[in-house]
């Protein structure tokens, strides 16, 4: 089954533990690189009466699994100190973040401007698309090749992405496909 | 003989040795990973005690006996403790797959009372084996993926 999620339905989720069946933490944030077009890792909050920021990351190689609910771990050891973990997950650059730049094609028309992430989730956590303010009002989605260029203000898609703008994550899944093959064969 | 956590919950608890009622059973204690009842807890709260399954002569249908009254210890670690104060209670605990989706709620365990081995999980009108259970603690009980439809 192919499970699009947004990384606002992400936040917030439990990290719970197979083995242990414990909420040992909760989303804070999606750590994403544009580059790799794949979530690296999240940060965490404390859940229960401790409840507040985590200093603790979760790398996305110790992610077991992220659904509907929860995002699974095998067990607590997953979650590690920003020191212990890869560098793009304990010390994410700033300029990563891609929410309000210009979406331009290559030929310089202007799509709108980056809403949210949309996470192909399961095992992967590869972004394949991005929910957009379209640039004439309202929200969209449009899919993502699986690299990009991004500079910290704007990022630059196919022309063809101009044809792929969906109204809904459903849409947007049964998009994904052919628009990459369209990439391909172009 | 199979039996089930909700009609285990309120049966007495009783000395073999002394034929003395030492409480009643609020919860049994399980190791999902082993499959099996690791240990019974009598009573709730701060005078909650725990006995392993090892120290009964028979979880019967009336009574659950237990070999003397020296085998009642008190919780001794984190999850016993958990398990004492009612957190780690299955029944009526969120079933989430390992891929992190809600199954619903786990609605009772069945277990074989000669040997404490978990056999069966309901969930709803759902009867899962519970060779799928792969965890279980205070969030959830976690179950294999092949149990999403």
């Amino acid at each position: 089954m192919r499970l699009l999620m947004t990384a606002s339905q992400i936040r917030g989720l439990p990290v719970v533990t197979v083995h242990g069946g414990e909420d040992v933490a909760e989303v804070r944030d999606v750590i994403y690189s544009p580059e790799a077009g794949r979530l690296v890792g999240v940060t965490l909050n404390k859940r229960g009466f401790l409840a507040g920021r985590s200093r603790d990351v979760l790398p996305a190689e110790a992610i077991h699994a992220i659904g509907q609910d929860a995002v699974m771990v095998l067990d607590e050891s997953n979650l590690v100190a920003p020191e212990d973990a890869p560098e793009d997950v304990g010390n994410p650059a700033t300029e990563r973040n891609v929410l309000e730049d210009d979406i331009l094609t290559e030929g310089g028309a202007s799509l709108g401007k980056v809403a949210d992430l949309v996470l192909l989730v399961g095992s992967s956590g590869e972004v394949v698309g991005y929910q957009i303010d379209k640039a004439g009002g309202g929200r969209g989605y449009i899919p993502l090749p699986a690299q990009l260029s991004v500079s910290g203000v704007a990022l630059v898609v196919p022309n063809i992405t101009e044809e792929f703008v969906q109204d809904d994550l459903v849409g947007l899944g049964a998009a994904v496909d052919e628009f990459r093959t369209r990439l391909g064969l172009t | 003989m199979s039996e089930s956590f909700r009609d285990s919950v309120g049966r007495k608890v009783v000395s073999r040795q002394s034929a003395k009622e030492l409480g009643s059973v609020s919860h049994l204690l399980v190791d999902a990973g082993q499959r099996r009842i690791t240990a019974v807890v009598i009573g709730r709260g701060k005078k909650a005690q725990l006995v392993d399954w090892a120290q009964l002569s028979g979880f019967g249908p009336d009574a659950v006996m237990v070999v003397d009254e020296g085998a009642l210890r008190p919780p001794s670690d984190d999850r016993e403790r958990a398990a004492a104060a009612g957190h780690l209670e299955l029944v009526g605990k969120r079933a989430l797959s390992e891929r992190g989706n809600e199954l619903g709620k786990l609605d009772d365990v069945t277990f074989d009372a000669d040997t404490g081995v978990l056999e069966d999980l309901l969930i709803g009108a759902r009867r899962v084996h519970a060779g799928s259970l792969l965890g279980s603690g205070s969030y959830a009980a976690v179950l294999n993926e092949s149990q999403e439809h």
